[in-house]
């Protein structure tokens, strides 16, 4: 293409600056912004005015921003707990699966205290709280670790496993909390029992202490993989695992262990949302939204890059707009699905956007001797 | 068509001052050539050295940026591979491309113009069988591709060009996947059409003795020139690869007497499963001692991998023992392996050997990550890799901007000597070193021999794998000719015949082999 003497050529990049991704990103997301506009014109609705809203409600208002930073806690855990596998080439779909199964595991300590029937009850919080973690953590590698074993051991692929126990823990927990089940409210109405006051997660300024957690991970996870011997070896296995075989890289230990150490992150993402977050504190009856939430963690770490530390923001955004975008649809009158429709645009466009990770538009001066037709 | 009344010895292709650029470099420098009808013209020269370049010049892919073309006398220029074709240029790839689950005739006739909307595969059969058989071609034409071997394909390739009409066939490195029998019957294949006025112009990158075997002219290009232009008759190995190298390369590799030690490696009646569940080896035996090279010569696909990969722990052996150092290590993990000092080079250095994103520093990690010099509580050290990698680059002359490149920015050359120099560096006991040579230019090649034959000082011993008879000679303190899974025999590097061992990796039995 050529335009005033000037010649437009795409060319292959050579390399990626971390400024030139993030730079990359940011022009994306203005852009999703920018086609989501049509709708909001379309549905008579000024998209600055919008915008202005979504933004205000998720980032800058006191009732918004808890609710903000609770959602990307969680996806920022789920976010981490779909990276550690794929960066060994694999897919977790089943951080619905060991979220559930986190949470259930985290109950089950309590229940084990008879929190259940004596709920006013004081309890030992320095000796549940760390028990409830532990049991989610664990209860959540147990479920992942059947994929990771299945793929390591028999090749077994690993995306239909974990999407298959997705199901089943979905039931498992349904089994729980309805009709007769273990964890059943008193009350019955289809939920868990609730946690106890005592056993409420630790705040500060209204923040639960689990986003140390999705943060600390984070930034322990980039480090694993950029100085350790383990994250060495899972990114071979991820890259060419013929020629992690040849290196004497155990083709069976590492799928294990990346879906173990990605499961225990996923049942934490469980016990913060049905254990820490203020004004929950039970497994609901809509626990289902989380599961699907949870699957906003591939998204995330795809568009990351499979970077944790680039996760943070993209989870911090996505958060964000689950949240206001359902704020806007309430006060504006919108149609039902705006935030849906707002992050889907958004996904693909990012999505789109990461053909400029390995193509560049070049701006040359037209060579004289090959003039303008 | 310029072609359609050309005599033996009249000029059929002659190109002139070809110059081909790209950024960066000039491919082809201002190249001169000529064949004539009932000749063949060998083009020599290392990777590198413009012959892909001047290759699909001629063949219409690419326009040269200066210089004519003529066929038959009259200049010409492609706008793509179909003009080239009507003009009568016919080309054979290196990479065969057929259609494995379709015959020999249904090939030959994809994307023939005369197949038309309606296959008459009668009359084709019967074109095609006169055209064979004027050529001296033995070929089942009605056997499905996937069932005929190597030497089989290229026939149907060089069939399939001829009946589009090639007077002029262009060869890339015609022998490279050949038996040396089959290697023996192309080159009188050739012969017999150059002898019925076609003119054939095969690109050769090593395999000097082909050229010298069945061309009249050759002409070698170096860094993008053409720099001789000889009879064959007047040339000579040594002379064609001097031009081809620019400066003096040895073919007898030096090898100084090394006094044999203690042994390294003995094999018990070892067998193992390829990876389609059946037996690819079956009972090998032998032992190798320190300073010796085991070279183990035989076509792709008779156990040879199932072999070297069962003896670095890749692959679980069937029966049989295998003991290193005197210990049995037959139940020990490959990483026991290399711990214990075996080195192993694949014979796939962009699949097995290497990792494509990984920098250079992460490569040489591969043999590495695991030593304790490495790793400091599951900490790697990467400085001390970046300084074994600098290294090995600098050992190993490496042409690479820096550490931090990933594998597959390099050519195969230089990746091959990152994971010789990797594997060399622990100082191993036993290297196998797996079709080390494949694909590599003459001056690659001759390093890697002696980088390996250097080992034999320092009191290690080498598998060599090797398709190539000529390597398995000149380098081997014993020649193994091995033939579906089974060690034909294993004779003393001085006392080993050429065809006695040629025959051997072809199923002749021993005492016929002798007799």
């Amino acid at each position: 293409m050529r335009i005033a003497g000037y010649k437009l050529t795409l060319a292959k990049r050579e390399t990626l600056s971390g400024l030139q991704a993030s730079m990359i990103s940011v022009l994306a997301v203005l852009t999703a912004l920018l086609l989501f506009s049509l709708i909001f014109i379309q549905a008579d609705v000024n998209p600055l005015e919008a915008y202005k809203e979504i933004f205000d409600y998720a980032f800058f208002n006191s009732y918004g921003l808890p609710l903000t930073i609770n959602r990307f806690i969680f996806l920022l855990l789920s976010t981490c707990a779909f990276i550690i596998p794929f960066r060994a080439g694999l897919w977790n779909i089943g951080m619905t699966g060991q979220l559930y199964a986190g949470s259930l595991s985290a109950f089950a300590v309590m229940y084990a205290f008879g929190v259940k029937d004596a709920k006013s009850a004081e309890y030992p919080a320095l000796i549940i709280i760390p028990l409830m973690i532990l049991a989610a953590a664990l209860g959540a590698m147990i479920i992942a670790s059947i994929a990771g074993y299945l793929r390591g051991k028999y090749n077994v692929n690993e995306i239909v496993v974990t999407m298959m126990l997705n199901f089943i823990t979905f039931w498992l927990v349904s089994f729980m909390i309805k009709d007769g089940g273990l964890f059943m409210n008193p009350g019955g109405r289809g939920e868990s029992f609730e946690l106890p006051a005592s056993l409420y997660a630790p705040l500060y300024k209204g923040v639960p202490f689990t986003l140390i957690f999705a943060l600390g991970f984070a930034f322990f996870l980039h480090w694993l993989f950029a100085k350790t011997k383990l994250g060495y070896q899972i990114r071979a296995y991820g890259e060419n695992p013929t020629g992690a075989e040849y290196a004497g890289i155990s083709t069976v230990r590492i799928p294990l262990l990346v879906f173990i150490m990605g499961g225990a992150l996923a049942g934490l993402a469980g016990y913060h949302y049905f254990a820490a977050v203020p004004g929950v504190y039970k497994i609901a009856r809509s626990y289902a939204f989380l599961g699907d939430l949870a699957f906003y963690g591939i998204i995330c770490g795809l568009i990351a890059q499979a970077n944790p530390i680039a996760a943070i923001p993209v989870a911090l955004l996505f958060g964000g707009l689950t949240n206001g975008g359902r704020f806007v649809q309430g006060k504006m009158h919108l149609g039902f699905g705006i935030d849906y429709a707002l992050l889907g645009v958004l996904m693909i466009t990012l999505v789109a956007f990461q053909f400029f990770y390995r193509y560049q538009f070049a701006l040359t001066k037209a060579e004289k001797e090959s003039p303008d037709v | 068509m310029p072609l359609n009344n050309i005599k033996h010895g009249d000029t059929v292709l002659e190109a002139k001052g070809i110059t081909k650029r790209f950024p960066g470099v000039v491919a082809n420098d201002h190249i001169d050539f000529e064949i004539k009808a009932g000749e063949v013209h060998a083009i020599l020269g290392e990777n590198g050295a413009g012959k892909t370049t001047l290759m699909n010049i001629l063949f219409g892919l690419y326009q040269p940026d200066e210089g004519e073309l003529f066929v038959g006398g009259e200049n010409v220029s492609f706008k793509s591979p179909l003009d080239a074709i009507d003009l009568g240029i016919g080309m054979v790839h290196q990479h065969r491309k057929l259609v494995p689950a379709h015959s020999v005739i249904e090939n030959i006739i994809l994307g023939h113009p005369k197949a038309g909307k309606i296959l008459d595969l009668k009359r084709a059969e019967e074109e095609i069988h006169e055209l064979s058989r004027k050529y001296g071609f033995k070929i089942d034409l009605r056997a499905k591709v996937w069932q005929i071997s190597e030497g089989e394909k290229q026939l149907v390739e060089i069939l399939k060009a001829l009946y589009r009409g090639a007077k002029i066939l262009i060869l890339d490195e015609p022998t490279s996947a050949l038996t040396p029998i089959e290697t023996e019957m192309l080159m009188e294949s050739i012969k017999t059409m150059s002898s019925e006025d076609l003119a054939i112009v095969p690109f050769i990158t090593h395999k000097l003795p082909i050229v010298l075997g069945i061309s009249e002219r050759v002409t070698v290009l170096r860094h993008g020139k053409v720099v001789s232009r000889l009879k064959t008759s007047e040339a000579t190995m040594k002379r064609l690869a001097r031009e081809m190298v620019g400066r003096e390369v040895i073919f007898r590799v030096e090898k100084e007497e090394v006094e044999r030690g203690a042994p390294v490696l003995e094999v018990e009646n070892l067998s193992a499963l390829n990876d389609k569940g059946l037996t690819a080896l079956k009972g090998a035996s032998f032992s190798i001692h320190e300073g010796e090279i085991f070279g183990i010569a035989g076509i792709s696909g008779n156990g040879q991998s199932e072999l070297v990969e069962t003896i670095a722990g890749l692959r679980k052996e069937q029966e049989g023992k295998i003991i290193f150092n005197g210990q049995n290590i037959s139940h020990t993990s490959s990483l026991e392996r290399w711990q214990a000092g075996i080195g192993y080079i694949p014979a796939d250095r962009i699949d097995v050997g290497s990792i494509g994103e990984f920098s250079l520093i992460e490569n040489i990690l591969m043999n590495y990550y695991f030593d304790e010099d490495f790793s400091n509580r599951g900490i790697l050290d990467y400085k001390k890799a970046r300084k074994l990698t600098n290294k090995i680059i600098d050992e190993f002359g490496v042409a690479t901007p820096n550490p931090e490149t990933t594998a597959k920015c390099l050519s195969g050359g230089n990746l091959q000597k990152i994971i010789l120099g990797r594997v060399l560096s622990r100082k191993p006991k036993l290297i196998i070193a797996d079709l080390p040579s494949q694909g590599l230019d003459v001056g690659a090649t001759e390093f890697i021999r002696n980088k390996l034959i250097e080992t034999r000082g320092e009191k290690a011993c080498v598998i060599l794998i090797s398709e190539d008879l000529d390597e398995i000679l000149s380098m081997s303190d014993w020649v193994v000719p091995i033939y579906e899974g089974e060690i034909m025999d294993i004779i003393p590097g001085e006392e080993a015949k050429r065809e006695g061992v040629g025959a051997m990796m072809a199923g002749v039995k021993l005492e016929e082999a002798r007799s």
